[in-house]
């Protein structure tokens, strides 16, 4: 229940207005700080959903798959350098932000993380990462601004940003690819 | 067996909610960045000028209203900028090169409009308009002097300018096509010059014939 008003106090500072203006304000902390911590606060908030709903996720989220997979629209959505634009521009699409990486995204990734095979996971986070890659590539090389609201050499920061967090997830990859953690527990 | 069925159900209500929010998001799969969705709705709309005073670089002042019954061919820059901007004006010249003599202040005007209106005075258009050899006739180089008339024109063109606080502007780029009536007939990539100049010669043909 704790995590859940963490979760739910997360949400609410980070749509307070000039909480929202500051992150805002910057590119690369628009998409990789304010969106990532919306879907936390809606991971943290999702236990409360799990308790208050279990047969909901039972019964529609059985394998964990279509959340998974409505977290990946979800995040993939916010990728596109319009919809960043569109949240600066519209109110509406603001909200739908505030709205979508909490609750389409946050709460379907705690419920399904646990349900799906550690193969799916790494592959979830392969093909996030060859996303990352790509769009690292396109926010660096692109030679037009993307965004209206934000200047290229703010394009180019969130490139590096999205490449560098493509790197961390590969070492992860490789990490778990080669080591074998239960060689390291005592018996 | 039900929850499975459920769960299979929930895969496609999810597929087909992320196609429509994609779809949405997009203007179906057409616009990814705010820029193509911004020329494909204006295309649509096709925004009538707003009314606005313009100064020329000769210190002449009359609304954009007065080109009524010529097309416009306008571009938006500002005399400090050192990388868009000359090669916007220069691709505009390329274009006025292009377009046949008997066209040119008959029917169609070519007009740049500063939005930088505190420095660049007439005397500074009037300079910067003879490095592209324009005439200031034919092809002038004009600011606005009233903010909220200036900003009422970028609006309804959708020109984003962001200033950096140092004299410069981060700004879109394009060429405007105007008709007689003072709408908005199209906008054109402005790195393409050659597509740019054929379109406006068929334009411009194309009335003739009417």
């Amino acid at each position: 229940m704790n995590q859940f008003i963490f979760g739910f106090l997360l949400l609410i500072f980070l749509a307070l207005p000039p909480v929202a203006y500051l992150l805002e304000s910057i590119m690369i902390v628009h998409m990789h700080m304010q969106m990532p911590l919306l879907v936390i606060a809606g991971f943290l908030m999702a236990i409360f959903f799990q308790n208050k709903f279990p047969q909901f996720f039972e019964n529609w989220n059985h394998n964990g798959i279509p959340g998974i997979l409505l977290f990946s629209i979800i995040m993939i959505y916010w990728m596109i350098p319009r919809a960043m634009d569109d949240a600066l521009t519209f109110q509406t699409v603001e909200l739908f932000k505030y709205i979508s990486l909490p609750f389409l995204a946050g709460v379907p990734l705690r419920d399904s993380w646990q349900k799906i095979s550690s193969k799916m996971k790494n592959a979830v986070i392969m093909i996030f990462t060859m996303i990352f890659f790509a769009m690292g590539w396109l926010y660096i090389k692109w030679p037009e601004q993307l965004c209206n609201n934000y200047l290229i050499i703010e394009q180019v920061t969130l490139g590096w940003g999205f490449l560098t967090m493509g790197v961390c997830m590969t070492i992860y990859l490789v990490y778990n690819g080669l080591v074998d953690p239960t060689a390291y527990e005592r018996e | 067996m039900i929850q499975k069925r459920q769960t299979g159900f929930a895969f496609l209500l999810v597929l087909l909610f992320g196609f429509s929010l994609f779809y949405v998001g997009t203007d179906g799969f057409k616009a990814y960045t705010a820029e193509t969705a911004r020329v494909y709705n204006l295309l649509e709309e096709k925004p009538a000028l707003p009314e606005v005073i313009l100064e020329d670089s000769n210190g002449r002042e009359y609304p954009i209203s007065e080109f009524e019954g010529n097309y416009l061919f306008i571009t938006f820059m500002y005399t400090a900028c050192v990388d868009e901007c000359p090669l916007l004006e220069m691709n505009m010249g390329r274009v006025y090169d292009q377009i046949p003599s008997e066209y040119i202040g008959e029917d169609i005007l070519f007009l740049s409009i500063s939005f930088d209106p505190e420095q660049d005075d007439p005397p500074t258009l009037d300079h910067y308009k003879n490095h592209f050899q324009a005439d200031g006739e034919t092809w002038r180089m004009a600011r606005i002097n009233d903010q909220t008339e200036l900003n009422s024109l970028l609006k309804t063109y959708g020109v984003t300018v962001i200033p950096d606080g140092e004299g410069d502007f981060a700004h879109n780029s394009a060429f405007y096509l105007v008709d007689e009536q003072g709408r908005l007939k199209d906008i054109m990539d402005y790195t393409d010059v050659d597509s740019a100049a054929n379109r406006v010669n068929d334009v411009l043909a194309n009335e003739e014939e009417e």
